[in-house]
């Protein structure tokens, strides 16, 4: 029998919400994958998304907003038995707490990084977030943005995580593959997910992504060229085109393998100093 | 008691660094006590630095007012510390090199020496000069040139057996020099010490807790821990480098809730980005040690110089209210202790602790005797390891105490949410569709109380929270805290020497504060409030916890550390209004 990956709380999405729709991806994913729900930790930042912590019945940090990352990474650094994922909005992980995004993808850290993306900031009552498209009419942008939004596939491809995808919460169960495949990869795996915000983007909305998003086929994983060009697709078509599915996968050391203090172990599990240790250590400054 | 203060000067990159520590190691290694502190600036070549090594026969307070015998390597040194000599003080300084004309008929001892071309004799590097002054140096000292080889071999074996010789040859060249003669007697008893700063004190204290994740940015002046747990990476204690301050402490939250003892560190600048997360441990209770080096504020202020301007800060930084404790060790041997301490303080009640260092604290050096790692007890606090019951575990179960048990990830059927919202006992968030519905106001209610509770029970439970009084039935009494503490121990011992009655109070736990004994501890003396700030932080948090209002205050803010002999100055004049 699959593990209910449900602690009775509901999440605060409004009806309709595209979090819903990654909500039930990620507990798929989590079913498929077999994990133990004990050895599984959820951290999440905060916005409407990163409430999901609450309802996944696993050992989670709803930590601050825009910093789960290094929540996470510090969680996954003294102990690398568990399983860690990072759950947040766009503009928790590539608003206030892009500079994070970068680093801990160069760091290549064994961390699976789900993003649910609908270029707004929701549970602030709808603001354009830093994916909001040009044009986008908001109660901050009430004439329309005129910035460019980011490109996070590119800038995760060119910080060195080394998977890096993106679904669509209209289409759970190939999002749930692309989830499960992210979490067994070994390093640092982003997956953007585009997920409608019903509520306050009249813009991007399910019709607009469904006449847009298409499944990418024989597209060369390994090939980081042919990834970024992928992953510039969307502008480059004017947003006519988005692609969805693998964009890219490297196999490289992660951080914890590289980690000379981890060599002996999760640091949980080492012990503590004997009093000889101690002492040698205070020898030194003699 | 006999003490001799020996001031380095040249140039950044000169080795005054190293000739310092030298001759402290060597001077510790003897037996005898060492204080020591450098100044220096900004830069990484170039400008004025010197290092002042003070070095007596019984224990010392501070690294003494001025300098008994100057090494000048540069005609700047012989400029600006003409000022910073003592009496009748020793130049040692290379004639072919540096004109010490302007230091004649001033009663000092000049003692020009062949420097440089000593150094280029014993191995070829200009550098080395520096090390045949120190050869000079001991042989005014009386201290066995032996001395010297072991200490040499430790510090140089990495860069080769050639540079060891040299250096020790350089040494040789100097001690033998004709025309040196001893002048002082310190009587060592050769029992070895060792020779620390205040951040290795701190780190090594931290590692015998069982610190096992150290997170930080550089900063100075705390990158001195970052280096000492990156030179033990090895050794099961791990450094994260961060991209910033707001990584460091959320990675150290982050970790510490995994269930590893972990501390990140800073100075002021760092600390202020680290304020959210602090928050953040205090609401999830997160047993996190946080350290705080500070230095002269506000803003980047002077980056090298030392202050104790954050106390009021460090205590009250975050929005809301949470308990944390916040500790200011008083010299580098209670770095040690206190930074054993703080990681039991930090588990058994659940809340960050942060300790208060400040750029003279970590970066100068003392030596050290009185550490000893078997006095260190580990308790982890309150943990649950098995549920004991059906159904969802209670991380945050309303106690008497205020302090919950705590599962850690991993652990079978205890599986909770640690919210940064306000939230239920499970962990689950109260603050949206529930926020404003009678229940859930109650529980924000009781769960903040149940925070709140922790510090009745660190003040019922811990006798840390009062100051420490020394000569008790004085008519006057020096307040202080932190590093400034042994220079006002030393300022007490001399003004008692003038026959005026003084005692010491100290602090360094300063929150929380017992309140009513440290009002009794304080009540009918006369106190003269002596800290290194413009606005009495110390006082303040006095008077607020207590209602004793200190009018007399001795305060510095120049960016230098204060000595035994500018408190006795100031104090005597206080005296005299």
């Amino acid at each position: 029998m699959p593990i209910n990956f449900s602690s009775g709380v509901k999440p605060i999405f409004c009806p309709g919400c595209g979090d819903f729709g990654v909500y039930a991806a990620l507990t798929k994913a989590f079913q498929d994958l077999g994990l133990d729900k004990d050895m599984l930790l959820v951290v999440t930042g905060i916005g409407c998304s990163s409430s999901i912590v609450q309802a996944l019945g696993c050992y989670g940090i709803h930590s601050l907003h825009g910093r789960l990352l290094p929540v996470a990474t510090g969680a996954r650094l003294a102990n690398h038995d568990l399983t860690v994922v990072g759950v947040g909005g766009d503009g928790d992980g590539y608003g206030i707490g892009s500079a994070h995004f970068l680093h801990t993808a160069r760091r290549n850290i064994d961390i699976a990084y789900v993003v649910m993306n609908n270029q707004t900031y929701g549970l602030t009552t709808g603001q354009t977030s830093p994916t909001g498209q040009k044009g986008y009419k908001t109660k901050s942008t009430p004439f329309g943005n005129i910035e460019n939004p980011i490109n996070p596939l590119a800038i995760a491809i060119s910080a060195g995580a080394t998977y890096v995808a993106r679904g669509f919460s209209g289409d759970p169960v190939h999002l749930a593959g692309l989830i499960k495949d992210g979490i067994a990869h070994k390093g640092f795996a982003l997956i953007d997910v585009f997920s409608p915000c019903v509520t306050f983007n009249h813009m991007n909305t399910y019709d607009w992504f469904r006449e847009r998003v298409y499944k990418m086929d024989g597209h060369d994983v390994a090939d980081k060229g042919a990834a970024l060009k992928k992953a510039f697709e969307e502008e480059e078509t004017g947003y006519a085109k988005l692609p969805l599915g693998l964009f890219y996968r490297a196999e490289k050391p992660t951080y914890e393998e590289q980690d000379i203090t981890l060599r002996s172990g999760a640091l949980i599990g080492q012990p503590m100093p004997t009093k000889e240790q101690v002492l040698a250590m205070l020898q030194e400054n003699v | 008691m006999t003490s001799v203060s020996v001031r380095i000067a040249a140039a950044n990159g000169d080795g005054v660094e190293s000739t310092g520590a030298i001759l402290g190691r060597v001077a510790a290694n003897l037996g005898l006590e060492v204080v020591g502190d450098r100044g220096y600036q900004s830069v990484i070549r170039g400008g004025h630095v010197w290092s002042q090594v003070r070095i007596g026969d019984e224990k010392l307070h501070d690294f003494g007012d001025s300098a008994d015998i100057l090494v000048a390597l540069n005609q700047e040194a012989i400029a600006h510390q003409g000022s910073h000599l003592s009496k009748g003080a020793a130049v040692i300084y290379d004639p072919s090199k540096t004109n010490a004309d302007q230091l004649n008929g001033r009663g000092y001892r000049l003692i020009g020496m062949p420097l440089m071309d000593m150094a280029l004799a014993a191995g070829g590097d200009p550098k080395m000069r520096n090390m045949a002054a120190l050869g000079a140096v001991a042989k005014i000292l009386g201290m066995p040139m032996e001395s010297f080889e072991g200490v040499i071999k430790r510090m140089f074996s990495r860069k080769g057996n050639d540079i060891v010789a040299n250096n020790t040859r350089a040494v040789t060249e100097g001690y033998g020099y004709s025309g040196i003669e001893k002048l002082y007697d310190l009587k060592y008893d050769g029992k070895q010490r060792y020779l620390l700063e205040g951040n290795v004190s701190l780190a090594i204290g931290a590692y015998a807790a069982g610190c096992k994740y150290y997170a930080a940015y550089p900063m100075t002046p705390a990158s001195g821990i970052l280096h000492w747990f990156a030179a033990h990476a090895d050794r099961g204690v791990m450094y994260k480098q961060t991209e910033d301050e707001i990584a460091a402490i959320n990675s150290a939250i982050g970790a510490a809730s995994a269930g590893v003892r972990a501390m990140c560190g800073t100075s002021g600048g760092g600390f202020s980005l680290m304020v959210e997360a602090l928050g953040m441990a205090g609401m999830i209770e997160a047993p996190i040690v946080v350290v705080e080096s500070q230095r002269t504020g506000p803003s980047t202020g002077l980056p090298t110089k030392t202050e104790q301007g954050d106390l009021l800060f460090v205590m009250h930084a975050s929005q809301g209210e949470f308990p944390r404790i916040v500790v200011a060790p008083r010299g580098v041997e209670e770095c040690f202790g206190i930074a054993a301490e703080a990681f039991n303080l930090a588990e058994r009640y659940q809340c960050p602790v942060i300790i208060l260092m400040d750029l003279f604290l970590s970066e100068h050096f003392e030596s050290v005797s009185g550490i000893d790692p078997g006095t260190i007890k580990i308790d982890r606090g309150k943990m649950v390891a098995r549920a004991s019951q059906e159904g969802r575990f209670k991380r945050y179960l309303l106690t008497d105490d205020g302090v919950s048990p705590r599962s850690l990830p991993g652990s079978k059927g205890l599986a909770f949410i640690a919210s940064s919202d306000e939230h239920n006992e499970y962990g689950d968030i109260v603050s949206d569709v529930l926020a404003g519905i009678d229940e859930h106001v109650e529980m924000r209610k009781r769960m903040h109380e149940k925070r709140m509770r922790k510090i009745e029970t660190m003040l019922k439970n811990e006798t840390l929270f009062v100051p420490s009084i020394e000569g008790e039935s004085s008519e006057h009494f020096i307040v202080t805290f932190g590093s400034t503490t042994a220079a006002a121990r030393g300022a007490v011992e001399r003004l008692r020497r003038m026959g005026k009655s003084f005692g010491l109070i100290s602090f360094s736990y300063l929150m929380p504060m017992d309140s009513a004994k440290t009002k009794m501890a304080l009540s009918g003396k006369h106190l003269i409030d002596v800290e290194c700030n413009f606005t009495g932080q110390l006082a303040k948090v006095i008077a607020m916890n207590t209602g004793v209002m200190i009018e007399d205050k001795v305060l510095k803010y120049d960016g230098e550390a204060i000595t035994s002999g500018e408190i006795v100055d100031r104090v005597l004049k206080v005296l005299e209004r």
